[in-house]
């Protein structure tokens, strides 16, 4: 492309004619005015600085309205169907939208992992910059989790949970059948703040184990995982049986022998716990496991086009 | 075999956009049609249309859409509707409304809903340019189901979730009144016990404007002329759109739920010309062998028919194919029925006006008025030995029969016996 320049970002700007903006506030109308102003400022300089506004932004119209209070609140972690409602064909929509704005192309493909808003910025940061991608966030089933974890029931907290690159989520119900209940009280059963401590432990615990810490080939061996210290335990909330707990943690340090996440739990829109840090300490396993496989450059990805509907 | 009752109503039509309205205008003769704003062109030598008020559909993108207030629709429902989509989705709100049903009543294995229309050539013709112009990957994952034949069906199936059998019919103007009859075997044979019965066009240019290529439409400039079957100087159809819904219930339910009870249908007969792909046969031989079938399936005799609704459509050698018919079906009846064709009112609603002039007939027993056949100045003299009404008569027809014909010389004649 004669034309093309480059910018400090390293990718290639291809000029941005008035007719180019015309189509784009066309494309954009029906989005807020700042994903347009964010739109027009990534065409013109390519300053990716943008990209979390713009697809936050395209990402928010195609969520109706009485859900779109939810992108104000903890964005990255909103799962796209589960908390927003956008179903496979309205992400094609948004995808559809994205590529005309960005000028890029995205395959099916491609698609499938991203699970959460934070997979989808991440996934369209990587594109535009031409970055390896992310591995996408995996969802670990209750099956899953029993069998990795080194904690099982009675004492096991997390039921289906989520791990990316970034942190991981849980949900844990509490049933009222958990046993230490029956004293804690007497005759009124509140999960015990120890308890939930706990349960963000543990999901920190999953993190090291699934969540593709430390470099290529080295595993976390579960017997070497411990718990050493927290800080800045707050409890929010008396959480009671028939509350779903909410579970979160991200890694704020992570150099072996010692791990250290910040947690919170949520039951609803409510706070119910935070942790402001929980140091676990673990070990690599000595010996290297299955080679990983490397995450593919983008130019390799193809396959073919998944089937969405039923024809 | 059970009885099977008409139960609710629902319309979105050129005369009215619901029930109330319709009637009032079928009473008073009131038509709907107007010089078009879309034919106005030097190039286009149609300008008469009957359109739907208070909705605009005449964008390419769903959102930018107006409906009444009344209704609401999301946007991930609508994106994968065409214009008469949503009229059939309002006219099924009233209909669910007007029979009192509840969502258990209706979404179960022995409810189900046949419809008609023959897709939206207006979003088919978008997306398929945008393919073109902007490649496969670009093109709204929906416009598919949007604008196919069968859209109405995949939307109000799913969107009210219907469990029982589903389908649509093309048989182009006798689609919706074989829907009608097919809905009402699943219920005379047990196989269902409630069946909501659809029609809908877009009725705009890209689904009017084609029939001017087979010189089918008129060219009348005056709205009250360009619409008048049976007359000598009719000149073509005039095109419509919107969307009419029927509920059928059987009697078992009938009694179970005891709804409004418009009128039963008493069966319907089908029968085809074998002639022409796009003419009606010059005698009416389909048409008069359908009547035939009907008549001797729901055991009344031709001299028991009170009201015939005519197909007449406007055309110059339909209706007088259809003349023929009814005379050699009523040739010697002591009490000639009355005959009307209200597409002097609506225009002609091709895959509609089956369900449309069926939902009439279910009025018209209800309130007891038989609608006039509006517009003839003077009657076409092949039409003459036949009672065709040109005032709108305030009695109760007891039993009624509506005609349909489509192309492929496809008939279709439904009875309707009042209540």
């Amino acid at each position: 492309m004669a034309q093309s320049v480059n910018n400090s970002s390293g990718i290639p700007l291809k000029p941005f004619t008035p007719e180019d903006d015309a189509n784009l506030r066309e494309a954009l109308k029906r989005c807020s005015a700042a994903t347009y102003e964010a739109a027009a400022q990534f065409r013109k300089t390519g300053n990716t600085e943008h990209l979390p506004a713009i697809v936050l932004g395209i990402i928010e119209r195609y969520v109706e309205p009485d859900l779109r209070g939810k992108l104000k609140e903890t964005e990255d972690d909103l799962r796209i169907i589960e908390d927003l409602g956008i179903d496979s064909l309205t992400m094609m929509e948004i995808v559809i939208l994205v590529e005309d704005v960005l000028q890029m192309t995205i395959n099916n493909e491609e698609l499938r992992h991203l699970r959460t808003v934070g997979d989808v910025k991440t996934f369209i940061e990587c594109k535009v910059r031409g970055l390896p991608l992310p591995k996408p966030t995996k969802f670990i089933p209750i099956e899953q989790i029993v069998s990795v974890m080194p904690i099982q029931p009675p004492f096991l907290f997390l039921s289906e949970a989520s791990v990316s690159a970034h942190g991981a989520n849980a949900k844990y119900k509490i049933s009222g059948q958990e046993f230490f209940l029956q004293g804690h009280f007497k005759d009124n059963p509140v999960l015990p703040a120890s308890i939930m401590l706990e349960a963000l432990g543990q999901l920190a615990v999953l993190f090291l184990l699934e969540g593709q810490v430390g470099e290529a080939g080295k595993v976390v061996d579960h017997r070497t995982i411990f718990f050493t210290s927290c800080e800045g335990v707050r409890c929010h909330r008396v959480c009671k049986p028939g509350d779903v707990l909410n579970l979160s943690i991200k890694p704020k340090r992570l150099k072996s022998p010692l791990a250290t996440f910040e947690g919170q739990i949520r039951v609803g829109q409510e706070k119910a716990a935070i942790a402001e840090e929980i140091t676990l300490t673990f070990a690599f396993a000595e010996e290297v496991a299955q080679p990983v496989t490397e995450a593919q450059p983008t130019a390799a990805m193809s396959g073919p086009a998944q089937a969405a509907v039923n024809a | 075999m059970r009885k099977v009752y008409i139960t609710g109503l629902g319309f979105i039509t050129s005369i009215g956009n619901d029930a109330v309205s319709v009637s009032e205008s079928l009473r008073e003769l009131r038509h709907g049609m107007v010089p078009y704003p879309p034919f106005q062109k030097a190039d286009v030598p149609v300008k008469v249309a009957a359109p739907i008020r208070d909705f605009q559909t005449d964008s390419t993108d769903a959102e930018d859409w107006i409906f009444p207030a009344r209704y609401s629709i999301r946007r991930e429902t609508l994106r994968g509707m065409a214009p008469h989509g949503v009229y059939a989705y309002c006219a099924m709100q009233q209909a669910v409304e007007d029979a009192k049903l509840g969502e258990s009543d209706y979404s179960n294995p022995l409810t189900g809903l046949y419809a008609a229309s023959a897709g939206s050539p207006f979003l088919l013709g978008h997306h398929l340019e945008r393919m073109r112009k902007h490649g496969v990957m670009r093109c709204p994952p929906l416009g598919v189901v949007a604008s196919i034949s069968g859209t109405v069906n995949f939307n109000l199936v799913s969107q009210f979730k219907i469990k029982g059998a589903s389908t649509g019919f093309s048989s182009a103007c006798a689609s919706s009144a074989h829907a009608l009859g097919f809905a009402y075997d699943e219920i005379a044979t047990g196989r269902q016990q409630r069946m909501f019965v659809v029609g809908a066009e877009d009725g705009n240019v890209e689904s009017i404007l084609p029939f001017a290529g087979m010189r089918a439409l008129s060219l009348q400039t005056d709205p009250s002329l360009a619409s008048r079957p049976f007359d000598v100087a009719r000149d073509g159809f005039v095109g419509t759109g919107g969307a009419t819904v029927l509920v059928l219930e059987s009697e078992e339910e009938v009694e179970r739920r005891h709804p409004k009870v418009y009128g039963e249908v008493a069966g319907w007969g089908q029968a085809s010309d074998g002639h022409n792909v796009a003419i009606s046969h010059p005698e009416g031989t389909g048409l008069r062998m359908a009547m035939e079938n009907a008549l001797r399936y729901a055991d009344v005799a031709s001299e028991a028919v009170d009201y015939v609704n005519a197909h007449a459509t406007s055309t110059p050698i339909g209706d007088i194919s259809e003349a023929k018919a009814l005379k050699a079906i009523f040739r010697n009846s002591p009490t000639r029925p009355a005959i009307s064709s209200t597409k002097a009112l609506t225009g002609h609603g091709l895959s509609l006006a089956g369900a449309m002039e069926a939902g009439f007939c279910a009025l018209a027993m209800r309130e007891g008025f038989m609608p006039g056949s509006a517009h003839i100045t003077r009657l076409d003299p092949a039409c003459e030995g036949l009672n065709i009404i040109r005032a709108t008569l305030p009695h109760r027809p007891n039993v009624v029969l509506s005609n349909s014909s489509g192309f492929g010389g496809a008939n279709v004649c439904l009875v309707f016996r009042a209540a």
